[in-house]
């Protein structure tokens, strides 16, 4: 696993010929964008010397985003099989690729969401080689064996299981199922039950075949290592990948006007109601984006937060989340929260219902606006304290925006005045584009007495 | 651009014995910090002696609540007050004693370095000023009982709670008494059993603070002696052995309706302690046997080849104190007694062979490489330090680690493994729709 070191050095030896092998694009914020001449995998580069580790990453442009009915879930199944081998990397030769990642103490996983699939390693900085010859591996060898298939689908379908169990989960399925009707963000990236059951291997290779290449990607590099001897890395192992044969399909649905409030109700054995509401807003491109997540902070960012002041300081809700989805394309704003047993859902309901049209009649004050401000600067400055942190919220800029977006980022919410966020619930929260749904126990415990009995 | 050789040097790091800068204070608190400029912010990490084997038997849930209301108020400032000075610079703190560590209260902080004295001044505050408003405390109470029927919708909690009361007498700090008494007991606090048992068993006799990142370490240690120095020292850290548990084994199912996926908890009452000579010899064994739902044997098998879980994982909870043995999956109902009997087997096996010289090596270079990564940011420093202090083994550990990972035999692995596990011991829960 250390062998790359005599490598680097010589490639290091000889910086030009590395270089030459990328187009220099552009730097940002320490982020620095490259280009394989030879594939056009896209590469950012950001030196950070916190301590002497490495995250290495790559983000697939491919997410339940790009997936139809009957195939619902096979981004995320695929994401599963990654794990399962190439022709270097499998069980049968000890080389499992969860194997060789941890023996060298990495920090690893894969996530699927709507935009993106991403891998990602932290490791020390000596093994970042390693890491970045593993994933070129399976960028085009994933070896996608149906035996392997068989048990992952029951593994993957345990997952939505689980995922069922949890209120939460099901409530915010049902509210994407509702507010998006026509647009792929409808379905979970976990994909319907039946579809995990039935989608073939045959089907999730094309897939693979489809999305799984380099100039579908984009690789980065963060922490302790030298520019050049990134390169001279990234430039040995996915140098020899081909682009894509036919060119990556785009997404074309587009999810028309909301033409009135929607409604669910999912009544399932439990403990505690919830209460889910979500408005239709914008991509995360979009102008507004910034001041729909100053408002989030005012509404929900910690204890002197509105919604937190009106929901758990008075005793009707049990917490409150909210959060300002950023994607691709058009997002929802949503405020989940559990009731306080005793509660009347409604009473949830209409106080969210309330804070909202208090911000849209009377505004926000300097001092929330300006607080909001600053926990979001804050947090940005906070995700460099680690390489990973800042590679995944990279990563979620490249899915729906690109790393300029995320470089720019807090500049733009500097510059969020308080009649920015006036303006935007005015725009956008209105009662046709809101979708609410709620979640009441079968047994009708929410509204019971507070004891319970023990089976 | 940066050559290799200066990559070299760069990556030959001052020891953290050397680096860490410590003063003891005559009150007895320990202060520890570093200096790491690489990124404007502070981490803090801390712990004293008021987890809940100090509260009452029947009552340990005054540590965890008076910990949580420290935060609720004090002689100069309300919650909201210190809140809102908190928030609008995006900093935060915590006081909290988790049920998994009886001994212990920790501390958590972070804010901007420009903000550090911000923090510093809250949690002192909080510390030495708390006030446990009335108010605040009912309020608290609400939230904890809805809170606790809540924890109550999950099959993991419902599986594991059930099976320390079989393991567990009640009064004992793992045993989970079931959620109804539990409500009332919550029901039943008094602001005044807060405040006792603040003045109990807070005192900056067992207090560690940790400290890493953008700061001047000098000035920084002044700031918290200033702080800190007149506060009385409170409780000695002597901890009592815990008592000897003698469970018989045996098998439950909670019924809960509407749940696709099931959990199973196989549960023993272990002896290992974090401070046990053998500890990173058995932990290391463990790993092999089932720290990854991808790569470890319990893993491999029950979810990567027969695919009945997403997870299954094995763990100790080893503290100042022994805590249970646990290994825990999730199911479909329908799955459940083949999963069961292919993680029993797999334990078998285990037992019986021990640790390959691959998943030896393997697991070693795993740990150490870890540890590494674990210390890749001010807050993992800091927990780090904290953790070594708190466990009595000091912060030249954080140097140590390495080589005394490398120095572990499989005998040692495989012989502290089998010491420690009982396979016949296992008390085995189930929560779910069966």
């Amino acid at each position: 696993m250390t062998t790359h070191a005599p490598n680097s050095k010589s490639e290091i030896r000889n910086p030009k010929s590395v270089l030459g092998a990328f187009d220099f694009i552009e730097e940002k914020a320490g982020i620095r964008e490259f280009r394989l001449k030879s594939n056009s995998l896209r590469l950012l580069l950001l030196e950070n010397r916190v301590a002497p580790v490495a995250t290495f990453a790559v983000v697939y442009h491919v997410g339940s985003r790009n997936e139809a009915v009957g195939h619902t879930g096979a981004t995320h199944l695929l994401e599963h099989l990654m794990f399962k081998g190439t022709p270097e990397y499998n069980r049968e030769k000890g080389t499992a690729i969860a194997a060789v990642l941890e023996a060298l103490g990495a920090r690893f996983n894969a996530t699927t969401w709507f935009d993106r699939t991403n891998y990602y390693e932290t490791v020390p900085s000596d093994a970042l080689d390693a890491v970045v010859k593993l994933e070129a591996s399976r960028m085009r060898g994933a070896l996608l064996r149906d035996e392997d298939r068989a048990p992952e689908m029951t593994v993957v379908r345990n997952e939505f299981e689980r995922g069922e169990n949890s209120p939460f989960q099901v409530l915010y399925k049902q509210t994407f199922a509702t507010a998006y009707r026509e647009h792929p963000y409808h379905h979970p990236t976990i994909g319907w039950r039946s579809d995990i059951e039935g989608v073939t291997t045959e089907r999730l290779k094309e897939f693979y075949d489809t999305f799984y290449h380099p100039n579908n990607a984009t690789a980065m590099a963060i922490g302790d290592f030298g520019e050049e001897e990134a390169l001279a890395m990234v430039e040995r192992h996915f140098g020899a990948l081909p682009v894509s044969p036919k060119p990556i399909p785009r997404v074309h649905t587009v999810e028309p006007p909301q033409e009135g409030e929607r409604r669910f109700l999912v009544r399932r054995a439990g403990q505690v109601a919830w209460c889910a509401l979500s408005w239709r807003t914008v991509q995360a491109v979009h102008a507004d984006t910034h001041a729909l997540a100053v408002l989030g902070n005012i509404l929900g960012g910690g204890l002197t937060s509105r919604l937190y002041q009106a929901l758990v300081e008075k005793s009707l809700g049990l917490s409150v989340t909210v959060v300002p989805w950023q994607f691709r394309d058009p997002g929802l704003f949503s405020v989940f929260a559990p009731v306080r047993p005793g509660v009347e859902p409604s009473a949830v309901e209409s106080t969210i219902r309330e804070g909202i049209a208090q911000v849209r009649d009377e505004g926000v004050t300097e001092a929330e606006c300006e607080k909001a401000r600053r926990q979001i600067e804050a947090e940005v400055i906070f995700d460099r304290d680690s390489t990973d942190q800042i590679a995944a919220s990279l990563s979620e800029a490249i899915a729906v925006a690109d790393w300029r977006w995320y470089a720019d980022y807090p500049g733009a919410i500097r510059a969020v005045s308080r009649e920015d966020v006036r303006r935007v619930v005015q725009s956008y929260f209105q009662d046709d584009t809101l979708t609410a749904g709620i979640f009441l126990p079968k047994d009708g415990a929410s509204a019971g007495a507070a004891g319970e009995e023990e089976p | 651009m940066t050559s290799a050789s200066e990559a070299a040097t760069r990556r030959t790091r001052v020891p953290f014995a050397e680096a860490v800068r410590s003063r003891s204070l005559g009150n007895g608190a320990r202060l520890f910090v570093l200096e790491n400029r690489f990124n404007p912010t502070v981490s803090l990490s801390g712990s004293l002696h008021a987890g809940g084997l100090w509260a009452p038997a029947g009552r340990r849930l005054l540590a965890s609540v008076t910990a949580g209301e420290l935060s609720k108020g004090t002689e100069r400032r309300t919650k909201l007050q210190i809140a809102e000075d908190l928030e609008s610079r995006g900093a935060s703190l915590s006081f909290s004693a988790d049920a998994s560590d009886p001994v212990g209260a920790d501390i958590g902080g972070a804010a901007l370095s420009r903000d550090v004295d911000v923090l510093l001044d809250a949690l002192t505050e909080m510390l030495r000023l708390p006030v446990f408003p009335e108010e605040e405390l009912e309020k608290e109470k609400k939230r904890l009982v809805g809170a606790i029927q809540q924890q109550q919708d999950l099959t993991s909690a419902r599986a594991y709670e059930a099976a320390t009361r079989r393991i567990y007498p009640a009064g004992h700090p793992f045993h989970r008494a079931p959620a109804s008494e539990r409500i009332a007991r919550v029901e039943a606090l008094r602001r005044e059993d807060l405040s006792s048992f603040y003045q109990e068993r807070y005192g900056a006799a067992t207090l560690i603070l940790a400290v890493v990142g953008d700061f001047e370490a000098d000035r920084l240690l002044d700031g918290l002696e200033r702080r800190l120095s007149a506060w009385g020292a409170g409780p000695s850290a002597e901890i009592p052995a815990p008592p000897a548990v003698s469970p018989s084994p045996g098998e439950e199912t909670v019924p809960m309706p509407d749940k696709a996926s099931a959990d199973v908890a196989m549960v023993e009452p272990s002896t290992l302690a974090r401070r046990d000579p053998d500890f990173l010899a058995c932990s290391l064994a463990n790993s092999a046997l089932g720290q990854s739902s991808l790569t470890s044997r319990l893993g491999v098998r029950v979810r990567d080849v027969e695919g009945l879980t997403y997870g299954i994982h094995s763990s100790f909870s080893a503290t100042h104190w022994p805590g249970p043995f646990v290994i825990s999956l999730t199911v479909k109902p329908e799955s459940r007694d083949a999963a069961v009997a292919a993680a029993r087997e797999e334990l078998g096996k285990f037992l019986e062979s021990g640790l390959t010289e691959k998943e030896l090596r393997e697991e070693k270079s795993s740990r150490i490489g870890k540890f590494k990564v674990d210390l890749a940011s001010n807050a993992g420093i800091a927990q780090a330090i904290d953790a070594a202090v708190y466990y009595g083994f000091g912060v030249g550990y954080l140097d140590e680690f390495p080589s005394l990972v490398s120095a572990i035999t499989k005998e040692e692995a495989d012989s502290a493994f089998a010491h420690r596990v009982d396979p016949e011991k296992f008390t085995v829960v189930s929560a779910g729709s069966f």
